[in-house]
């Protein structure tokens, strides 16, 4: 196992904890990508925490997911906490969409559908080592990601993990109105890849998926089925929180109260 | 008498495979083209350094970027039609913004791909290049210098645009030097400064009423300000010729380090009027059509000639 059980815990505790982050950050910023970056937060948490990543190579596809990122990053302590509160403001390490300027980061993306390709580049060119891609389930509306399934299955890239932040949710709606992704799995099986379908808030599905992909002769799917806004009531499964504009401060104080409780809850003294 | 003609490609394709025999850092990263860039032999002495993307060129372009990034030199081949154009914006973040080392190859760019028509005549990709941040730009004269531009983008560390074409074409020298933001004076004159890049400059040689200063702006990104200046103090006339757009292009680029410069000059300029072109037997039938044959640049030097300084 890449964590142990007993750990399986505290990785559910650190995930609120950063939940709270990442919502103190868009509160800060006054704006930002959350609903994904709710979704994604433990599979980016499960990779860096996880042990899987040592001398791993970790893209985001996704670049509007940067916040999920940058709490992590912040928390493996890549640079000071008190930075995150920067996140898209001028002159910030901290893009709006992740930059090569954030300590840590290896792909400066935003534009969708590209870092999957950039992910089988690093595959061919790095045969040692495993590349994970992290790409949400709207951006395979993008042609490119379909190239690059093809590219990975030729080049027999079993070192390459997309795990997809499968949240079924988009920046104008659903995917199912917007345009249908249907059985996302099925059609990287037809691609020859290996396919994993998980909880995207499991860990120990997460990790299980992780380490087994990590030694394959195929290229790897890890389909993560996530909620959309995942752990606050508010924003899950409502589209209009694919990003905040302003973020009202009654939300704010609402969102926050109710993290905490859960964080208090998770607490191991808790109760006694 | 008839130029001695030689393959822009070819020499390229060539240059490269060469190469790659000591530098093993070298990769091509193709869509499909490997022919028509002469790569053949590379694909066949180095399979693990030859990596086939299909007809995929969004795809081709950030593996590439990825491939970089694991420390190689990486060749990305397509035609200019294909690849800058349609993966343009794979190129701004893949690429140039990850600063990924890169060297992008378009062949058939310009109205040289004659018989091809509108689609593959491409007359945009010196200006979608030049507007990125990070990449440098650069169209040989004749195949000595593509030769030597090919030795020394496999030295540089950053993304660049290497601009070929598809006929065969009039081979200037047998040892054109080459430096990344040097423009070299082909041909002293004195009336006027004559500025252009790629086989279609070559036509000012035969251009024998004026005192011409030919000078080969071969690196578009960056310019060489300091020898183009030098010469339009002296002539205090420019003329500029390229198969490309005019928006976007040289011209533009000259237009804007003139004003820029103070310096007062007479300006004309030879290139395709923001429209798009056709298909023809022999691709000078269309520098003619298009106003850009030796009678034009007789034409507009008479202007630039007759026009008070």
């Amino acid at each position: 196992m890449l964590f142990s059980a007993q750990k399986y815990p505290e990785l559910v505790r650190l995930s609120y904890e950063l939940r709270l982050d990442l919502l103190n950050l868009i509160h800060d910023a006054g704006g930002g990508h959350i609903g994904g970056s709710l979704s994604s937060l433990d599979l980016i948490i499960a990779v860096y925490f996880g042990g899987l990543l040592k001398n791993n190579h970790f893209i985001l596809s996704a670049g509007h997911l940067c916040p999920a990122l940058y709490v992590v990053l912040a928390h493996a302590g890549f640079f000071p906490k008190n930075k995150l509160s920067t996140y898209a403001q001028l002159g910030s390490p901290l893009q709006g969409h992740v930059s090569l300027d954030t300590p840590g980061v290896e792909y400066a993306s935003g534009a969708l559908g590209q870092g999957l390709s950039f992910a089988c580049g690093l595959a061919v060119g790095d045969r040692d080592r495993t590349t994970v891609c992290l790409t949400s389930d709207g951006e395979h509306q993008e042609g490119q990601v379909w190239e690059a399934a093809m590219f990975a299955s030729k080049y027999h890239l079993g070192n390459l993990i997309n795990l997809v932040d499968h949240n079924k949710y988009q920046i104008d709606g659903s995917i199912q109105d917007i345009m249908p992704l249907d059985d996302l799995a099925a059609k990287y099986l037809r691609f020859g890849w290996t396919v994993t379908v998980v909880d995207g808030h499991d860990f120990r599905q997460i990790a299980t998926a992780l380490e087994k992909a990590a030694d394959s002769t195929y290229p790897n799917c890890i389909i993560a089925n996530t909620i959309f806004g995942k752990g606050v009531r508010a924003f899950q499964y409502d589209y209009h929180y694919h990003d905040i504009k302003v973020m009202d401060e009654s939300l704010y104080q609402r969102t926050a109260a109710e993290l905490e409780s859960v964080i208090n809850r998770l607490n191991p003294d808790y109760g006694t | 008498m008839e130029p001695n003609l030689t393959s822009l490609r070819q020499a390229f394709g060539r240059t490269l495979t060469e190469l790659a025999k000591t530098h093993k850092d070298i990769y091509v990263v193709n869509a499909d083209l490997k022919s028509s860039l002469y790569l053949t032999d590379f694909a066949k002495k180095y399979p693990r350094r030859f990596i086939e993307c299909g007809v995929a060129e969004a795809n081709a372009a950030a593996v590439a970027a990825g491939l970089a990034k694991t420390g190689k030199v990486v060749f990305l081949t397509s035609f200019a039609c294909f690849s800058p154009a349609i993966n343009w914006a794979v190129i701004k973040q893949s690429v140039c913004l990850n600063d990924a080392n890169v060297k992008i190859i378009g062949s058939h760019a310009g109205l040289m791909s004659a018989d091809l028509g509108a689609t593959h005549q491409m007359l945009e990709d010196v200006a979608l290049m030049r507007s990125l941040p990070n990449m440098e730009v650069f169209a040989p004269l004749d195949s000595s210098e593509c030769q030597q531009m090919v030795k020394v983008l496999v030295r540089s560390h950053h993304p660049a645009y290497l601009r070929l074409v598809r006929p065969p074409s009039p081979q200037y020298s047998s040892s054109l030097p080459f430096t990344i933001g040097k423009s070299v004076v082909l041909q002293k004159g004195k009336d006027i400064t004559v500025c252009g890049y790629g086989p279609i400059l070559t036509q000012a040689f035969s251009l024998k009423k004026f005192s011409l200063e030919i000078i080969n702006c071969s690196s578009l990104k960056p310019l060489d300000p300091k020898t183009i200046l030098r010469s339009l103090k002296k002539t205090k006339r420019l003329l500029v010729i390229e198969d490309h757009q005019r928006n976007g292009g040289l011209g533009e680029a000259l237009a804007h380090l003139l004003l820029s410069s103070g310096l007062k000059v007479k300006f004309r300029h030879l290139s395709v009027r923001d429209t798009f072109g056709q298909s023809a037997a022999d691709y000078r039938q269309l520098w003619n059509y298009y106003g850009l044959g030796p009678a034009h640049l007789l034409e507009a030097a008479r202007a630039l000639m007759s026009q008070k300084l």
